[in-house]
């Protein structure tokens, strides 16, 4: 029984970490729009996040899948989870990030433009480096949530470990095994991943700030 | 015809708006190679941004520039700085502001490392080099690899002068350098920069050490509300200025 649950961890994993993946790169245009100079282009990041952060993920699942499927975009339910996370993933992190940018001083980067550094370098070797430091412990928190999230996709028929427990359930009677099962494989995932953040979180605080 | 005296850096009515407030109004400036100019004034007048101005981390709303060679004019009907363009003024003019803005993810030598490698495109061992001589010079040679949160405020200031020493400007430009600073600390500021005056560094500092502007400078500009009342030698114009509004500020801050 553990095995047959535990082959839903692939599908766990693919759709946390590639929702977290796009989520991450789709996040940097977002915090980008936020803090646009462009007034038209803050608000379309502003309507962003909080549209896709006031309706809850399990209803924007719902949404993609079957909506969509209603407008004439057929997607596997693989893909739906995949598109939906990564949406939800994009307004959290892009969230994230900005919260880091503010903590950038703005000094440094017009230091960085007072040496003649191109735009291009004080984002790549000023902005992006610091911000990712500072905001590295709050993404591995979101990423756990978005892990946890992932149990959703269960509900529209994508096979991971939350589905095959239910299918264990439904065939044999033992929820109770079956769902300490899926449990105990996330408590897994998380502890470590949150001792993680931790860690990191610690260094940089070490290495950075005057004690 | 052009003679050696034509000063290196020009600034022609340098006006700035910001909304409706006009922050500079004409302000203008010839500074000769070498020299040492201290532009005075009560908080707000607009120092600071004048001095912006000049490597355009602001960008003024009106007037003409020249920085060596390279002559810019800005206002309405007039094309944006290249980026090119922007990056040659700003590595020839160096900056060292008020609150250090080091990068604080980078070691000490690091700092004075980046600009030479990603914009004079130094190999690392030539950068490295040329740090170690800067911090030397400083009187950092030890803090080389520490990072600036492990080093105190004067340190820092130092990293920020060596910064940009290390592109070998031809203009430095200080803002308020010593303002964040104890007095005793900022002492040590003052006494790298009075080193740099000696060996010739032409410099534009934005200050509210009066005995440093008249001891070390060869000019003195006074700034009220956006445009230069005042200015000349700092001995005439601190011992007997002429403008009401000098005299007043002088008087207030002297009294202390």
């Amino acid at each position: 029984m553990f095995l047959f649950i535990l082959q839903g961890l692939i599908w766990t994993v693919v759709i946390t970490v590639g929702g977290f993946a796009f989520g991450a790169v789709v996040g940097v245009a977002v915090a980008g729009a936020r803090t646009s100079k462009s007034v038209l282009v803050r608000i379309v990041g502003r309507v962003w996040v909080d549209v896709i952060r006031s309706v809850p993920p399990l209803v924007w699942l719902f949404v993609v899948f079957f909506g969509l499927a209603e407008l004439g975009f057929r997607m596997t339910a693989f893909q739906a989870a995949l598109v939906t996370f990564s949406l939800i993933a994009s307004a959290y992190l892009g969230e994230i990030y900005r919260g880091g940018l503010a903590s950038l001083g703005r000094g440094q980067i017009e230091a960085a433009q007072s040496l003649g550094l191109s735009g291009a370098d004080v984002l790549t070797r000023i902005i992006s480096p610091q911000v990712l430091r500072t905001v590295s412990p709050s993404m591995v928190t979101y990423g756990i949530g978005l892990m946890k999230d992932s149990a959703l996709a269960s509900t529209i028929g994508v096979v991971e470990m939350t589905f095959r427990a239910n299918q264990v359930t439904q065939s044999t009677g033992q929820g109770l095994t079956a769902f300490a099962i899926v449990g105990a494989i996330y408590l897994g995932l998380s502890i470590p991943l949150g001792l993680w953040a931790r860690h990191v979180d610690q260094r940089i605080r070490e290495k950075y700030v005057v004690a | 015809m052009k003679t050696e005296l034509e000063p290196y850096l020009t600034a022609q009515k340098i006006t700035k708006e910001f909304g409706s407030v006009r922050v500079l109004d004409e302000v203008s400036m010839d500074i000769n190679s070498g020299d040492v100019v201290s532009i005075i004034g009560p908080s707000g007048a607009g120092k600071s941004t004048f001095l912006r101005c000049i490597n355009l981390l602001e960008t003024p709303t009106s007037g003409v520039l020249r920085v060596g060679d390279y002559e810019i004019s800005i206002g309405p009907g007039h094309k944006h700085a290249t980026k090119k363009e922007l990056s040659t003024l700003r590595r020839n003019v160096g900056m060292v502001f008020q609150s250090f803005n080091l990068f604080p993810h980078l070691t000490v030598a690091e700092n004075i490392c980046l600009a030479q490698r990603r914009v004079l495109g130094r190999g690392k061992d030539e950068a490295r080099v040329r740090a170690e001589e800067l911090l030397e010079r400083v009187g950092l040679k030890d803090k080389a690899d520490a990072y600036p949160g492990r080093c105190s405020g004067g340190q820092q200031q130092r990293v920020a002068i060596a910064r940009s020493l290390a592109l070998d400007p031809n203009v430095m430009l200080f803002d308020e350098p010593t303002s964040a600073l104890d007095p005793e600390v900022g002492a040590e500021i003052l006494a790298v920069m009075r080193e740099l005056a000696d060996d010739g560094m032409t410099m534009m500092i934005v200050t509210h050490e009066m005995a440093f502007a008249r001891e070390v400078g060869d000019r003195v500009y006074v700034m009220v509300e956006g445009r230069i009342v005042e200015s000349g030698e700092p001995q005439q114009v601190m011992s007997k200025p002429n403008h009401p509004r000098t005299q007043q500020f002088l008087s207030a801050v002297m009294g202390r």
